[in-house]
Parts: C-alpha cells; structure tokens; sequence
C-alpha cells in the first residue's frame, strides 16, 4: 500500500537530511510525501502545478494537432508548386524548341523547294547559260535573304554556270563528298563551312535527272550563315542561357555564347538518345541542374542545341513561399491564440468542477459528522431509556403499594430496596451522559497521554447491545503491558468506531470480532481488528480509503468513514492498512507513533 | 379481581418484576420472565392470555418468539414492549401479528387499557 511507501521514503528522507539542514525544507518534504499517500490530499497539494501542467499539455496537443497538418499542406504544396512551375518551364521550352526546330526545317524545305522549282521550270541549256542563271539569282535573292550565290554542276562535276560575287565557274567539285553523296540522294545540305569566302556560310543543292541525255545536272546555293543563326535566337534564352547548332560531327554550326564560335568543336557533348526533340533535365558535378534541349533538323546534318542554366521558375516560388510563410504565420498565431482561449476555459471549467467536488466533499464529510453524532444520540437515547424504564415502574410500584395497602410502615424493607433499584439506574444514566459529554469533549482536536486499552474499551461500550443482540463473539486481547501513547483520543475513537462498525456489519450472527493491542517496535504502537466476516473482494479493497466509495446498500453508509478515518490517521501520524480475503474476514490494523510529532 | 393471565417477557430484570408487580397490585395475575428462550416453553405450559414482549433481548430474536407465540396459538394476543422511537421494529411486530406496541417508559394506565382491549378481543373470538 502507499501507506508503507510513504512511510519508507519518510525514514530514507531521514537518512539523507542531517541536522544542520534546515527543518522547515525537511518537513515541507515529508508533509508532501505523506499527502502523496492520500489522493485527494494528493490534489490540494499539487492543484494549482496540476491545472497549469493540464493547460500546458492541452495547448501543445493542440498546437501539434492542427500545425502538423499545416506544416504537411504547407511543405507539399510548396514542393508541388514547384514542380508544376519547373514542369511548365520545361513544357514552354520544349514548345519553344519544337517550333524552332519546325521554323529551320520549314526554310531549308522552302530553299530545297525553291531550287526545285528553278530545275524544273528552266532546261539545262538556260540553267548553263550564264546569263540566265545571273537573271534568276537576282530574282531569288530579293526574295531569299542570305542566298550568296547560284551554281550549276554538271555530272562531272564541273561548275557549268555562277551567279554571284565570286569568280567560281569552271571549279571542280568532283571529289568532294558532298557531290558524291548528292548523287545518291538527289538534295543536300552541307555544313556550315568557311570555303572559298572566308565567311561562314553552308550549301543547299538538288539534283536534276536529264533522262534524255542520260545525264543529270545540280543547281547548288550558298547561305549565308547568319540567315540560320537568327533562327536560334527566336528561342527566349536568359543570362546564363545558350542555344546553337551543331552538325553531327559536332562542329558548332552557329556561334554559342559559352561554347565557343562557329565550326568550333563542341567541347560538352551529351548523350543524345533520340532522333526527335527531347528536353532533359542533367545533373552536373557541382550538384546543379541544366535543362538540355534538342533537335534534329529535318533534311539536314544539323542538331539544334538548347542549353538552360537559369533557373526562372525557382524565383517564382520566392513569392510563393512568402506568401505561404505570411499565410502560416498568421494560421499558427491564430491557431495558438484560439487553443489558448479554449485551454483557458476549458482547465478553469475543469478546475470550477474540482472546486465544487471539493466542497460538496466537504460538506458531506461534515453531514456525516453531523449523522454519527446523530447516531450516537440515538444510540445514548436508547441506553438511557432502559433506566427510565425501569424508575417508571419502581416508583409506580412504591406509589401503588401506598395507594393500596397505605401501610409505609409495613412496607419499609421493600420501599428502600425500590428506592436502591431507582439510584442503580440514575447511576446507569449518569454513566452514559457522562460518557456522551466526553466524547462531545474530545470531538475537538487534542493530544494528550491516553491509554489505549481503555479507549478502546469506551468505543467497545456503544457496541455492547448490538453485539449482546446479534449474538457476535468479541474477543479483545488488549496487552497489560501497552505503553501509554500521545495521541487524540475522541479522534481515535472515531476511527476505531468507524472500523468496529463496519466489522459488525460484515460479520453473520454468532461471527467473531477480535480487537487486539500490541507494541509494534519501540516508536509505534498497534491495534488489530480482525473480523470473520464476508471479506472485501480484492478489485474493491484498494477503492475503501477512497472518499464516497461504499459497498454498503444505498443509505446504509455514506463511503466516508474510513475516508475520514484516514485522515484522521494521518494527522496523528499513523497509518491504517487493511488485508482480508473473501468469505474468511478482514484485518484492519492502525499503527500509532508511541510520541505525537507536531507537522 | 379479574382474571386475565399476563406474561411479562424482557431481559431488564427490575423492569420486567416491577411491572410484573404492579400488575398483580392490580389483581391480574402476571408473570415475568427474563430469559428470551424460556419465553416459548412458559407460553406452552401456561397459556397466558396476553403476553407483553420486548423485542430487543439478546439471543433470540423477538420476532422468531413472536412468530411462535401465534402459531403454538393464535388467540394469544401479544403487546410489544420498544423503547422510544423504535417503531421500526414495532410495526414489524404489527405485521407479524402483535394487537399492539407500548413504548417504555410504560403509563400503567395506558398498559391496562391495552392488556384490557387485547383480553377483550380474545373474549370475542
């Protein structure tokens, strides 16, 4: 039971504090220790650490409750705003690609076409003749910027005929690549190279068959390069942005910003997967991503090449994540203040109901002081009415005889021993009232030397009738030798009368009630009741010290007395504790210090 | 002189021959008894016609002699004897089949009105 634990941290609590520490610390400790041992002392000792402790621990429920979600929205939608910032970053680059890619493919499909056209619509004799040609380049030019120059080739390759700035007609073109792989292929467009000009420029050529000859004939332009290089720049680059071409070789087709000019090598080549246009995000060593874009170009050696450093759509959550700070904050400011509003109410409706379980404790252990005095002055009324009683009819009886015989003379002997009966019974009244004014007297707290045999004899006193009546066997087995203990005797005996009460109403007629004294140690002194009766069922016997908890029938007990008997106990230093076994009876036993201490 | 037998059954013993004598003063002719299981046999061999019982006697229970009383013969009429303010157990007494309760201190005047009125209703049966 705590009771003994109590007692224990009391005597260790007396090991560890000597002397010379201050007392008012020493018993402020063991005066917490020993309200710990009761639960209701338990809560007036630690009420008002208890409500703020509550009130702490709500409002962090609280707080954990609704910021946790917050926190999770909150981080989710930042990293999923994000993402979707990123993701459409990517798509309008894709987009942006793609529709470069088509803007190059349609002009070198346009160029193709149009050189088509001029082998179609003129014979090889026209194209061979230098003037003509001269006539359709101006033409064209006007039309087609960048175009530099025209030339036709003959299946020797031979320059049969040039328009434009140069004196090229006559030059042999046999041996190069390009003318071999035209004549397998019927168009072609070159590389961006440096040639004869010296300024970047690339080739477009088409390939006439002349059937009736059985020959063929190839009408080649030059563009210049920069024609090409305006397509790049349609792409929406940022600072640290680069677009370009490259051939398949890699050999940079335009200039880039930070990979060199044109017909440079390509220093950082990637791994190109497709034959279409990709977008794909690349980790760098430095732990930095780039966006790498590209293309093929239809119909020609060229790659489009799109290279994003910068990173738009991460500035974007900046705003978003402020915003989303502001907008928490707030929550959680809310949120704090509105769980503290309610955590205010809430402990102080929780205190308001201890406050009046507390007084409605009060008052009732007050009530059932008032009902036990009310039952001793039932019980006294009936001692006392017996001697009444038997006056009654004494002094009836002497009033009869003289109204009858009228002869006092005669009846002397027999008057006297009537008058006798009558003393012995005001003696008998006397005896109660005195014992009803002492315990009146000692309902008030005092310490004084007292024996405890003889107060338990007093108690044993009002029990008399009931247990003469109920035929229950009382055995005490008090010891001669019991030294005097300091202590409060009305107290005591309220305790004990609380405890030999509920030992009669538990035992069956013809049980045993067996109250005994001891000398315990040389400090405490102890009194043992033991019953036969029905016994306390083991999930009941740690509730009976509890205020209000009652086995009784309704009306029979209020669920105070050992309450009551327990703090009594407390006060005068001691402890009760209880054992029992069911259907075979129950010991209580109160251990008392032999000297009161004070506190 | 009348001739109604009384039995007079409390464990108070210079209650119960007090008021045994004074009753005899009044020429009935009573008997006290002090001891709760002589109660039955006495009644058995007797045959009071009303018997004045105090519930509260130990080791027997008022009610169980009672009980007897009525069943060994039922025109034996009962008056029970409680102190003051226990009508509890006199209205039990009723039930079982006492005619009356008095409480103690008894008035003889009102005792003989009843030992009277019990007689009475013994007559009639």
């Amino acid at each position: 039971m705590n009771v003994h634990l109590s007692k224990i941290c009391y005597y260790n609590i007396n090991m560890f504090l000597t002397k010379e520490q201050d007392t008012s610390i020493h018993q402020k400790v063991i005066n917490f220790l020993k309200a710990l041992a009761h639960p209701r002392d338990f809560l007036r000792v630690l009420g008002r650490n208890r409500y703020r402790s509550l009130k702490i621990k709500i409002i962090f429920l609280d707080a954990i409750l609704s910021l946790v979600p917050l926190f999770i929205v909150v981080t989710v939608s930042y990293f999923w705003f994000q993402q979707i910032l990123k993701d459409d970053f990517r798509n309008q680059l894709t987009w942006e690609i793609e529709n470069t890619k088509q803007s190059i493919d349609f002009f070198i499909e346009e160029r193709l076409s149009a050189l088509r056209f001029i082998t179609s619509a003129y014979t090889y004799e026209q194209l061979s003749d230098q003037k003509v040609l001269t006539d359709i380049f101006t033409k064209f030019k006007r039309e087609f910027a960048g175009l530099v120059d025209f030339g036709v080739i003959n299946s020797s390759g031979i320059q049969q005929s040039y328009a434009g700035p140069y004196r090229l007609k006559g030059v042999d073109y046999s041996n190069q690549s390009w003318f071999n792989e035209i004549i397998i292929r019927s168009s072609y467009v070159s590389d961006v190279f440096m040639g004869y000009r010296k300024i970047p420029h690339f080739a477009i050529a088409v390939k006439k068959e002349l059937p009736e000859k059985g020959t063929f004939l190839i009408l080649r332009a030059t563009i210049d390069m920069e024609t090409l290089k305006k397509y790049t720049s349609t792409i929406n680059l940022r600072e640290n942005d680069d677009a370009f071409i490259i051939n398949q070789e890699g050999i940079l087709q335009t200039p880039s910003r930070f990979y060199g000019n044109e017909l440079e090598k390509f220093r950082d080549p990637f791994f190109l997967p497709y034959r279409d246009v990709s977008v794909q995000e690349i980790k760098q060593t430095n732990n930095t991503y780039i966006i790498y874009g590209h293309a093929y170009i239809k119909n020609s050696p060229w790659i489009l090449i799109t290279i994003i450093k910068s990173t738009p759509y991460a500035k974007i959550p900046n705003i978003f994540r402020n915003e989303l700070l502001i907008i928490s904050m707030i929550s959680i400011v809310i949120g704090i203040a509105v769980s503290i509003v309610m955590t205010q109410t809430l402990v102080n409706r929780i205190k308001k109901a201890d406050q009046e379980r507390e007084d409605a404790i009060a008052k009732t252990e007050h009530a059932s002081k008032l009902a036990s005095i009310g039952r001793l002055a039932t019980g006294v009324a009936h001692e006392i009415n017996n001697p009444l009683a038997i006056i009654n009819e004494k002094a009836g009886l002497m009033k009869d005889i003289i109204e009858i015989s009228g002869d006092l003379q005669q009846n002397k002997e027999k008057f006297l021993g009537l008058i006798d009966r009558i003393f012995d019974s005001v003696n008998r009244c006397r005896m109660v009232t005195h014992r009803l004014l002492g315990f009146a007297r000692r309902m008030e707290v005092a310490i004084a030397v007292i024996d405890l045999n003889d107060t338990i004899k007093e108690v044993m006193e009002f029990f008399e009738k009931e247990i003469l009546y109920r035929n229950i066997r009382l055995e005490l087995n008090l010891r001669k030798d019991l030294p005097k203990i300091e202590s409060d005797k009305g107290q005591l005996q309220q305790i004990f009368l609380n405890i030999i009460n509920n030992a009669i109403d538990a035992v069956e007629e013809g049980g045993l009630i067996e109250v005994s004294t001891n000398v315990k140690d040389a400090n405490n002194v102890q009194v043992s009741i033991r019953d036969t009766g029905h016994g306390i069922p083991k999930d009941k016997i740690k509730h009976i010290f509890e205020p209000f908890y009652t086995t009784k029938e309704k009306g029979k007990g209020t669920g105070l007395g050992l309450s009551i008997s327990y703090g009594i106990m407390q006060r005068l230093g001691g402890t009760i504790s209880v054992e029992s076994e069911v259907d075979k009876g129950t010991i209580f036993t109160v251990e008392m210090p032999i000297r009161f201490e004070t506190g | 002189m009348t001739d109604i037998k009384v039995l007079l059954v409390d464990d108070e013993v210079e209650f119960a021959s007090a008021l045994s004598e004074r009753l005899r003063l009044r020429s009935y002719e009573a008997k006290a008894i002090y001891r709760a299981e002589d109660a039955i046999p006495f009644v058995k061999s007797d045959k009071p016609d009303v018997v004045l019982l105090d519930l509260k006697m130990p080791g027997m229970d008022g009610i169980e002699i009672l009980e007897a009383i009525k069943q060994f013969d039922p025109t034996i009429e009962v008056i029970i004897l409680t102190g003051h303010g226990d009508t509890e157990s006199a209205d039990k007494g009723i039930k079982t089949g006492a005619f009356d309760y008095i409480m103690k201190p008894v008035d003889i005047g009102e005792l003989i009105t009843k030992i009277e009125q019990a007689k009475k209703k013994k007559n009639s049966r």
